[in-house]
């Protein structure tokens, strides 16, 4: 009996492997997106990733750190990284102030009102570390796990182990994604069969109202094109009737014909009512647009889409103008994300759902000119909601200014085993062969976060 | 922290006050059990991984490939300390760190000197070095090592081809499936040689070629064809990784990449010998003689080395550096050798003898080999100038004249220079005046302030819309962006720019001031009437590109005249998003309160400016102090001498060198390499540049180059490896590329994994037949047509497409595989039916500027890929490759890939549906049909002609006529929609997209 990445990879090599087909059951041969068990039983079925695309400040946001106020303009008692991507000064206080919220107590800066009401369902990480300084590098990391090659991103990996809930939507999509620092690098397939690769919904250029699926909007009258369908079904089963690729051809057309309406229908929020809206904040200019992203991806999550991406477009990066930067930026984003975590408690899916949310780094404590940060990979923060994430609950630590990663050090690769892990795929199991060898999500490296789990 | 501090005050006290026999105690009670039960599996007697045994204080003093794992008494600078917290890239053990209680114990052990009781001077495991590694007799025999060896071809059959393919299938009771016929078989080879479709008037006159030799002859006429180079050299061009971009985290465009492009379709067109295709691939720049043109083209091969995708804005250069190399390595590995050489980066292959050793000594080569010419945030790649005698000779006139202008201005300023001297005898007086000005000029230094925090509101102001500008290129933008507001972007075209004609009514002296919201600077210069005003207006970031960010900024004091004036706005790439411009008029006091220029007061109190601005800046420097030695700012410089009695000379042959400069005759650069300085690299344990094992010497892979060291006089080693890879007894380059042609008309290779012929590789099915035609290859002197040629006139080529049970997977080649075209034949397919597609060849449709970046928040230049040009020919931006390639499974353009695979997925039904290049070949058939003076009926079987090389059958005919009755092709509204759609559906039938 051959395994799925087998029959993917001689699927590869032409069409001699078709004849397979009526040997082996038809589901797993003609569809390599048909939903699949895990590797054990999994506490999520589906991952929103909010992408705050820039490195928002950990210690502007959820790592307080009191001891960063006292030492205001001192120098760093200890060293600087050994690679850093700009000079910085002395240590440069928090322009925002922090309270406690919740039973959990979770510190949280005056940047997040909205989402403070949400800590008792959150999970922070704030030991995060990567090892890229750079956008570009960061991103890639994040996305896909490596800072140096193409490689498939996490949405691939997953849609590649899990396969997707309902076939008339793509299995993996991409709101708004970044078209810099990697641009399609971060949702490709890249060496795994491309239907894994995450089908990009507009571009960080387009507003979330006005983004679809590729190709998915035409010019031809539905009636018209429901004549060329029955034609070319008629014509191609007339030459073509005994072979299973040929049908599974004729077939992805009316898929095709399907995903036309059923696309834009999920994408379609004037069904939703007006409170809906204002819990989403797109009734306010501000929250608008990334509301819009947030209330596309529990749509998204309700339909079966397995792994959907929201990206707040490049706009955390405050080298300078701090202040106004993070509260504008946090502003955009602070009622969209708590409107979703709400909206996904009350309708029962934030069990089954894990919200990711964060950035490809964090920021230095260390000033850059007067109000402004540089980027920091060496100790982040960045949380998980549903899912099986541990409720109310914070991880790890950086130290007292918040510079390095340094108690229960959280890695990207241990994220990633994590987010699989919850998933119930084992990421040392899941994998696939190129180029000479078995590749993972993780590559050599992962260990998944058992403090995080529930 | 004070916790810390009294743990290490404890056990400092421990260790002053603990006997040699409390030590001992400690170490066999508490570290000794350690070891043993924890690390000595892998760091022991048997196994010493890292070439660190943990045994015997001496081993752990001598410690593995990183260095010592123990200094006693120093636990932070221990390794084994470190490592065992997990802290930093090793891990130990790997999967379970000990419990925090274990790992005190060892650093209160080593905090107490180590010591370890019945320690003998024991000799630490000899270190073997990866270099030396013996392979295993397994690793030896594996076949893609062994020498090619032809067999005699067996007498099965009459083709060689046939013979050794139908010996196998004998064995297995299975024969050749029936040949296809001749209309199927015409549209096979077509499509396999040249990527297109045949066109109907070919397939007519094939079918009634009777003669014998009329195959040959169709298949010289296609090898012929310029087309074929387009097809074929586009299938090394996914092997080579091709792109116009380099993708990755900088997507910087590669401007001069298409020129190797073009030699690579050159290359198959001409026939070149693969072994010199391959020699110049790797070291063209390196191979000596032959004229201007030849050096040029082989100088373009090397291309090959630079297309590769980059992490251009990595902050450590020395990882930057390596991580270049590997992709260049590994790329070298799969094109030529079928070999995962990249695989050895960390540690020795753990699948092919390919150590360590060995793939340090090959990076040697490339990093002798200058790729880049700065590892800087971000970097730059090598260029490097080819050209024609005549625009090489052309470029040397051009330095001659150039050189002799700077000699003439050179002798005016030495001129100038002997008078400036009695000028500054008389300025020298007036050095209070001076003194004055500078202290002035110092205080009123500063940013320009906005005058009017909303310019309307200012009696006199003229505000205007930027989206009502007179003359311009770019996008007005009312929602998105410019919701609320309207706003102007960038819309493609390159320099943006607007022009505005404003009326003033009054003279006076006016604040230029705008509003406009940008997430990243984009300086932009602001011209008055063709003069510039602001060279760098408009350069900051207000956080986004939205209207939320939108502000009034001041940029500029200019005095004007009444009447029309023209403001104009412009920039080499995208603008920022601009909404309004305004003039604000200033009232005396305000200018007076202006920044002032040294240019300005200068020109008010007969100044010299060059003195000046020498005075300002010591002034600045001594933040506003007055300057005591006023001598030395009177001294002559290239600036004040050119102002004296020959300024007007002077100014006139600097402009005329301005002009010069920038009228460079254009020299062709290509993307290429050079050798730099020899050199060896250490071999980098786990990969890291950072910890440094034993040099690895430049040279071979050992498993087939033998342990004989490379001798290299001089060079980085490149030529060498040229030459060892086109030796006719390598035992890989013929056969790897053997078997890509084969893949090429047989939809699989005999080694069906093109790219690695590794062990995890797949093994050839018919080896015997691989040898032979490797060996063919290299008797036809490297002839890749003399290739194709044997392979296509060989039965098994002919034979039909059906399916035999008892060879499910056709491993055995017992019938012919159906192919699905691949992107590119797909789309130039629909375009050449369509009677659109057009045959230039070769150039470059990339609409961008040197290093320019090809994405941002949109793609740039999309129209390009609206051209009914060859797909080859169109740019290929890695992470925004064009998305009907991406949708039909085009290759990955960051990495090596010899198999295209051919997926079904709904995305490609609903280009056949909806995209706008189906929806324009479709209306141009149905046009043409539609133009001809036929019946329906005639019509349809022209349509099929056209598309399949056949007329419809009578069934066909019905069902195409019942079509169009209900989608009312006779109401002359809908006619034209109801050909298109008739059209569409032949371009989505299984037949028009597979290849039988």
């Amino acid at each position: 009996m051959l395994g799925r990445r087998e029959l993917l990879k001689s699927s590869a090599l032409g069409f001699g492997w078709l004849a397979l087909a009526d040997l082996l059951a038809q589901a797993a041969v003609n569809d390599p997106l048909a939903p699949k068990a895990p590797h054990f039983p999994a506490k999520a079925k589906r991952i929103i990733f909010l992408f705050m695309h820039g490195g928002p400040s950990q210690v502007d946001t959820f790592d307080y750190k009191p001891k960063l106020t006292e030492h205001d303009g001192k120098p760093l008692p200890f060293a600087k990284p050994r690679v850093v991507s700009g000079a910085t000064g002395n240590l440069l206080k928090s322009p925002f102030s922090f309270k406690q919220h919740g039973q959990s107590g979770a510190w949280v800066s005056e940047l997040f009102p909205n989402i403070a009401k949400c800590v008792d369902d959150l999970c922070f990480i704030k030991s995060m570390h990567g090892s890229n300084s750079r956008h570009g590098g960061a991103l890639l990391e994040l996305h896909t796990g490596s800072d140096t090659f193409v490689r498939p991103s996490m949405g691939s990996w997953i849609t590649y182990g899990l396969g997707t809930e309902n076939r008339d939507l793509p299995g993996y999509v991409s709101i708004c994604p970044t078209l810099t620092h990697g641009g399609v690098n971060n949702y490709t397939s890249a060496f795994l069969p491309a239907i894994y690769q995450a089908t990009p919904l507009g571009n960080a250029g387009t507003p979330s109202s006005k983004v679809g699926v590729p190709f998915v909007k035409g010019t031809t009258p539905p009636d018209q094109q429901r004549l060329e369908l029955d034609l070319l079904a008629e014509l191609d089963r007339e030459r073509t009737a005994k072979d299973a690729a040929m049908d599974g051809r004729i077939q992805s057309f009316e898929m095709a014909f399907r995903m036309q309406a059923a696309a834009p229908m999920v994408q379609d929020l004037s069904k939703e009512s007006k409170e809906t809206h204002a819990l989403y904040g797109i009734d306010d200019k501000a929250t608008e647009n990334f509301g819009r992203q947030c209330l596309m991806a529990r749509r998204f999550a309700e339909a079966g889409v397995r792994f959907i991406q929201c990206t707040h477009s490049y706009k955390w990066d405050q080298h300078e103008n701090l202040t106004k930067g993070h509260t504008a930026n946090a502003k955009e984003v602070d009622k969209p994300i708590a409107g979703l975590l709400m909206d996904l408690k009350r309708r029962g899916l934030l069990k089954d759902t894990l919200v990711l949310w964060g950035g490809e780094f964090g920021r230095t404590p260390v000033a850059q000119g007067k109000d402004g940060r540089d980027h920091n990979p060496h100790g982040f923060t960045m949380f998980l909601a549903g899912g099986g994430a541990k409720a109310g609950h914070s991880h790890g630590a950086t130290d007292d200014f918040g510079y390095y990663s340094v108690e229960d050090k959280v890695h990207i690769h241990d994220l990633h085993a994590t987010m699989l892990h919850l998933l119930g795929l084992d990421h040392l199991k899941l994998t696939y062969r190129h180029a000479g060898r078995d590749f993972r999500l993780t590559d050599v490296h992962g260990e998944v976060v058992k403090g995080v789990l529930a | 922290m004070v916790r810390q501090t009294i743990t290490l005050l404890t056990l400092f006290l421990l260790a002053a006050n603990a006997s040699p026999a409390d030590d001992a105690d400690f170490f066999e009670k508490k570290v000794r059990p350690l070891l043993v039960e924890k690390c000595q599996s892998c760091h022991g007697a048997e196994k010493q991984k890292g070439n660190l045994r943990v045994d015997s204080k001496a081993a752990l003093l001598a410690g593995g490939d990183r260095g010592a794992a123990v200094v006693p008494g120093k636990p932070d600078e221990s390794l084994i300390v470190r490592v065992l917290a997990h802290d930093g890239d090793v891990k130990m053990p790997p999967k379970n760190k000990l419990p925090a209680a274990e790992i005190a114990v060892f650093k209160e052990w080593v905090q107490r000197g180590a010591a370890w009781p019945d320690s003998k001077a024991v000799v630490a495991a000899p270190k073997v070095a990866a270099a030396s590694r013996e392979f295993t007799a397994e690793e030896r025999s594996f076949w893609a090592f062994q020498p090619v060896r032809p067999q005699p071809v067996p007498a099965t059959g009459s083709h060689p081809v046939d013979a050794f393919l139908l010996a196998k299938l004998k064995e297995r009771n299975l024969s050749f499936a029936p040949p296809a016929d001749k209309r199927t078989l015409i549209r096979r080879i077509t499509f396999d040689l040249t990527g297109l479709p045949p066109t109907s008037a070919e397939v007519d006159a094939f079918v009634k070629d009777d003669s014998k030799d009329a195959y040959a002859k169709l298949v010289d006429r296609l090898l012929a064809s310029s087309a074929y180079g387009e097809k074929w050299g586009r299938r090394w061009l996914d092997v080579a990784r091709y792109a116009d971009s380099n993708g990755m985290d900088e997507n910087l465009a590669y401007v001069n990449a298409w020129r190797y492009r073009d030699w690579v379709i050159r290359a198959f067109n001409s026939d070149k010998p693969y072994d010199e295709f391959v020699r110049d691939q790797i070291a063209g720049d390196l191979v000596p003689g032959g004229s201007e043109a030849e050096r040029a083209e082989r100088l373009t091969a090397t291309g090959f080395l630079v297309i590769g995708p980059k992490m251009l804005a990595e902050d450590d250069p020395m990882k930057m550096r390596m991580d270049i190399i590997d992709e260049q390595l590994d790329t070298v590995g799969q094109a030529f050798l079928g070999l995962t050489l990249g695989c050895a980066r960390c540690h020795d292959h753990k699948f092919d003898p390919i150590t360590a050793a060995d793939y340090y000594g090959l990076a040697g080569m490339f990093y002798s080999t200058k790729t880049m010419v700065n590892y800087n945030v971000v970097a730059t790649w090598n260029e490097r100038p080819i050209g024609t005698p005549e625009s090489i000779a052309k470029l040397a006139e051009y330095k001659k004249s150039l050189d002799k202008l700077k000699a003439e201005i050179a002798k005016v300023e030495k001129a100038a220079k002997a008078d400036a001297e009695k000028r500054l005898i008389e300025e020298k007086k007036r050095a209070k005046e001076y003194a004055i000005a500078a202290i002035e000029l110092y205080n009123r230094r500063g940013p320009l302030k906005l005058v009017e925090a909303e310019p309307a509101k200012r009696d006199g102001a003229i505000v205007a819309e930027s989206e009502a500008f007179a003359r311009g290129n770019v996008l007005k933008l009312t929602d998105g962006y410019g919701a609320g507001i309207g706003v102007i972007i960038n819309a493609g075209p390159i320099p943006n720019f607007t022009e505005h004609d404003i009326d003033i009514k009054k003279a006076g002296t006016f604040q230029v001031a705008v509003r406009y919201a940008a997430a990243d600077p984009r300086p932009i210069r602001i011209l008055v009437n063709g003069k510039v005003v602001a060279g760098n207006a408009c350069g900051e970031r207000t956080g986004s590109w939205n209207p939320d960010t939108q502000k009034w900024h001041p940029e500029a004091t200019v005095p004007l005249a009444a009447g029309r004036i023209v403001v104009r706005f412009e920039r080499d790439g995208a603008i920022p998003h601009l909404d309004k411009i305004a003039l604000v008029p200033l009232t005396a006091d305000e200018i007076a309160k202006m920044p002032l220029s040294p240019e300005s007061v200068a020109a008010d109190r007969k100044l010299s400016p060059a003195l000046l601005r020498q005075w300002l800046a010591a002034v600045a420097k001594r933040d506003g102090k007055a300057v005591e030695d006023v001598d030395a700012l009177f001294r002559s410089s290239k600036e004040f001498d050119a102002e004296g009695p020959r300024k007007a000379e002077i100014e006139k042959l600097r402009e005329a060198l301005a002009a010069k400069e920038k009228d460079k005759p254009p020299v062709d650069e290509v993307m290429a390499v050079e050798d730099a300085k020899a050199e060896n690299l250490k071999i980098h344990l786990r990969g890291n540049h950072l910890t440094l094992g034993a040099e690895a010497p430049r040279r071979l892979p050992r498993i087939m180059a033998g342990d004989a060291p490379l001798s290299l006089k001089s060079g980085s080693g490149r030529l060498e490896l040229a030459q060892w890879m086109t030796r006719p007894d390598n035992p890989l380059t013929a056969r790897v590329m053997v078997n890509r042609i084969w893949a090429g008309h047989f939809g699989t290779g005999l080694v069906r994994t093109p790219d690695n012929f590794g062990r995890l590789g797949e093994r050839p099915t018919h080896p015997e037949l691989l040898d032979w035609l490797a060996a063919e290859f290299v008797r036809s002197g490297w002839s890749v047509k003399a290739m194709h040629r044997l392979i296509v006139t060989s039965n098994a080529y002919k034979m039909s497409v059906g399916s035999n049970a008892n060879d499910v997977e056709n491993k055995f080649f017992s019938h012919f595989n159906r192919r699905r075209l691949d992107a590119e034949e797909i789309r130039d397919g629909m375009l050449a039916v369509a009677g659109k597609l057009e045959r230039t060849p070769g150039g470059t449709m990339l609409k961008a500027k040197p290093r320019q970046y090809v994405t941002s928040t949109a793609n740039v230049n999309y129209d390009v890929y609206s051209s009914p040009r060859r797909t080859v020919y169109l740019p290929i931006v890695r992470s925004a490759v064009y998305d009907v390639l991406q949708t039909l499974d085009f290759a990955d353009p960051s990495v090596p890939n010899g198999q295209r695979t051919a997926t079904t997925i709904p995305t490609q039904a609903l280009f056949m549906l909806n995209s706008s290049l189906v929806d324009e070949t479709t209306e141009a058939f149905a046009k043409s049909l539609l133009a001809m003076n036929a019946s329906d009926d005639d019509r349809i079987h022209a349509a099929y002609h056209r598309a399949f090389g056949r007329t419809a059958t009578e069934s066909e005919l019905v069902r195409v006529r019942s079509y169009l009755a209900k989608a009312e092709a006779t109401v002359e509204a809908k006619r034209l929609k109801a050909w298109r759609g008739f059209c569409r559906v032949l371009f989505a039938s299984n037949e028009f997209v597979f290849v039988e």
